[in-house]
């Protein structure tokens, strides 16, 4: 154990001293979230200019209008769809939903469709105007199963979405931090083994086990350090909320940080040159964080990209964040995200144990 | 039946070390790379208390073979047996009582050599004072300088310290003045002898002839991942047969002459052998003054020109000249 220990408090002190690795963690998310925040101004809750046009003018399509206006987080404009959807292009509606002709009817029947227009350019009005949609959509699902004639939008959820850029940001900051502080330990890996680190640790009574466990501990303090300091700086001087609890938010940062690092053990594995190790961690961790969500939303990315980013863990990790950040979400909610980087972190691990090399 | 092929050379000595004064036994040791055979059959004793000398030149297998020992590498086939415990079962417990210094320098980036040290004694269960191990290797003040800020003697120095932390009874120095100045080469030099001194036994691979020859106790010369002799320095060198070493160039009307041949050479009085330098011939004699006054009448009598003359005690170098047919450093 005093091997351990040992092994663990030099390493806290290695990585505390890894000018790069310090930058293009915590530096690279911090900057991201001061820069975000200030630029797109983090006072005052934004409102989304929702457009609505109702083709069907039937009870149910008019009931679901009045909801939408009693939303305070919105602003109803109704109109038609060709003036709608100019003022979307314009700018001047966030989203745009259509009800077209014989909604009521198709609702009665339980196969009620309605179209939603975007605007793609703006992340944050995006995601409010999609989850004010799906909550329409749930409670308007709800209903229909109950065969209430009566459609009352649950106010309180839509509300919740009283999202600001800054809000969205610091959840993909925090997954975005986790990978670039944990996916390089494969780097560190390479070299320690290619300079001969490895041979002489090999020599003395060192298990291989403390050796590995003293890294993959060092690596999560120093991400759950890394981590409070993000979140400090976005609640003191954006004053973002954390709405979920503390735990879920430990438990996921947690597992999204060894996910993390069994991906790097993989590349420490197969690579034979730290240069090649960098090179890979680079290559998978920049498109990832740009697919992973962590700037903006992939909701509306182009279908191809779809099975890319499907699979990416920072997507699930970021989803997972943000759900408990922004939405007050619990772990069971968010088991799917869970249960995807678990798969990850099993799979990288029986891939990296097989391929390990020690010199 | 390299077995039987070491043991009939007569260089060397017959295992006369009983096993319970024996600190290192290894017998016949194997290790293979694909086809290349790295260790070819190795056996050796070291005595407790000795410096032992493992003396070849570069791909000889001298580093394969130490790693063996010290646990890092597995054999294909052989026994070691260290301070009375076998390597393959009780690695854990020999790699406490061991001492390290690999070939190559290899420290943990962004560490000081204080912290270095500190984090290599809490891998053993009993450290030396990391204070004391800084002044035996002269870096105290370098005490919170990390690898980087260090020079490559002070890199190697620092190497050394993490090779004494756990205050082991069996040191191994892989090349441990390879790319030293003069200055540090006596420093380590002296730092090996007070560790005898000290009652431990110091084992060291090694390309210098003269390092080997003023620092060991008994050398094994390793070519080709064998063993081609084992013994003192005194003894290896008895075995040339001769008491000194002539050299001379021979050259006619201000160029090298290629009338002397070393066959020639071998026929004159107290003669024991003869080779080609590169520009000259040395002789090994076990007559001094007989030979060189024959030396002189021969080289009247065929009006060649001896020059740079020199007469020399026979080195190990010239040892290993005669057993291999190459200099060390070839």
């Amino acid at each position: 154990m005093k091997a351990f220990f040992a092994m663990l408090w030099a390493s806290v002190v290695m990585l505390s001293r890894n000018r790069v690795l310090l930058i293009t963690s915590l530096g690279l998310a911090v900057v991201s979230i001061l820069i975000f925040g200030w630029l797109f101004g983090s006072n005052g809750a934004s409102t989304l200019s929702l457009g609505v046009v109702d083709q069907d003018h039937s009870a149910i399509s008019q009931q679901i209008v009045a909801n939408l206006k009693h939303n305070k987080s919105l602003v109803v404009h109704e109109g038609s769809t060709d003036a709608e959807t100019q003022a979307l292009r314009n700018g001047q509606r966030g989203a745009v939903i259509v009800m077209p002709a014989g909604f009521g009817a198709a609702f009665m029947q339980g196969d009620a469709a309605m179209q939603v227009y975007y605007d793609q350019s703006s992340p944050v009005e995006q995601a409010i105007a999609q989850a004010a949609v799906q909550s329409i959509i749930a409670s308007l699902n709800q209903q229909s199963s109950a065969h209430t004639a009566h459609v009352t939008l649950h106010e309180q959820a839509v509300n919740t979405h009283n999202l600001r850029q800054v809000d969205w940001l610091t959840p993909g900051m925090l997954g975005m931090l986790l990978m670039w502080a944990n996916l390089p330990v494969g780097v560190t890996l390479v070299s320690w083994r290619k300079e001969g680190i490895m041979k002489r640790l090999a020599a003395t009574p060192l298990r291989p086990s403390a050796l590995i466990g003293s890294q993959i501990l060092a690596r999560l303090l120093l991400s759950l350090g890394q981590g409070v300091i993000l979140l400090a700086v976005a609640i003191f001087v954006f004053k973002v909320q954390i709405i979920g609890s503390w735990m879920a938010l430990l438990a996921t940062t947690t597992l999204g940080a060894l996910a993390m690092l069994a991906i790097g053990f993989v590349i420490g594995s197969f690579a034979r040159t730290a240069e090649v190790a960098d090179a890979i961690s680079m290559l998978i961790s920049f498109p990832m964080m740009f697919l992973g969500g962590s700037y903006f939303p992939t909701s509306s990315a182009p279908a191809f990209l779809a099975p890319l980013i499907n699979v990416l863990p920072l997507s699930y990790l970021n989803d997972a964040l943000r759900q408990i950040i922004n939405n007050g979400a619990s772990l069971a909610s968010v088991q799917t995200d869970l249960l995807v980087l678990a798969g990850w972190l099993v799979a990288a691990l029986l891939l990296s144990v097989r391929a390990f090399r020690w010199a | 039946m390299a077995q039987t092929s070491t043991l009939s050379n007569p260089l060397i000595t017959q295992a006369d070390v009983s096993f319970a004064e024996a600190m290192v036994n290894v017998k016949g040791l194997v290790k293979r790379y694909g086809r290349f055979v790295a260790v070819n059959d190795v056996s050796l004793s070291i005595r407790r208390g000795e410096i032992f000398g493992v003396l070849g030149p570069n791909g000889a297998g001298k580093t394969t073979t130490l790693e063996i020992i010290e646990g890092i590498r597995k054999a294909d086939a052989g026994e070691v047996i260290v301070d009375g415990l076998d390597v393959r079962t009780h690695r854990r417990a020999i790699q406490q009582r061991i001492g390290v210094q690999l070939q190559a320098t290899t420290l943990f980036p962004d560490l000081t050599a204080c912290e270095t040290i500190n984090l290599f004694g809490a891998l053993y269960p009993h450290a030396t004072n990391t204070a004391e191990l800084l002044a035996e290797v002269g870096l105290t003040e370098k005490a919170s300088a990390r690898p980087q800020d260090l020079s490559g003697g002070q890199r190697q120095r620092l190497a050394l310290a993490l090779a004494l932390v756990n205050n082991p009874t069996l040191v191994f120095l892989d090349e441990p003045t390879s790319g030293l100045d003069p200055q540090s080469r006596r420093m380590l030099w002296d730092t090996v002898l007070r560790l005898r001194e000290r009652g431990k036994t110091v084992v060291l691979t090694t390309h210098f002839m003269d390092e080997a020859q003023t620092l060991c106790d008994r050398i094994a010369i390793m070519d080709h991942g064998m063993i081609i002799a084992q013994d003192t320095p005194a003894g290896l060198i008895a075995t040339l047969g001769a008491s000194a070493a002539i050299t001379c160039e021979f050259t006619e009307n201000g160029a090298p002459s290629h009338a002397i041949t070393a066959t020639e050479l071998r026929a004159l009085p107290g003669v024991t052998d003869a080779r080609d330098g590169l520009e000259h011939k040395v002789i090994y004699t076990a007559h001094v003054e007989q030979t060189l006054v024959a030396l002189l009448q021969y080289a009247a009598a065929r009006s060649v020109t001896m020059n740079h003359l020199q007469v020399n005690a026979p080195t190990l170098e010239d040892v290993f000249l005669k057993l291999t047919g190459r200099g060390l450093r070839d």
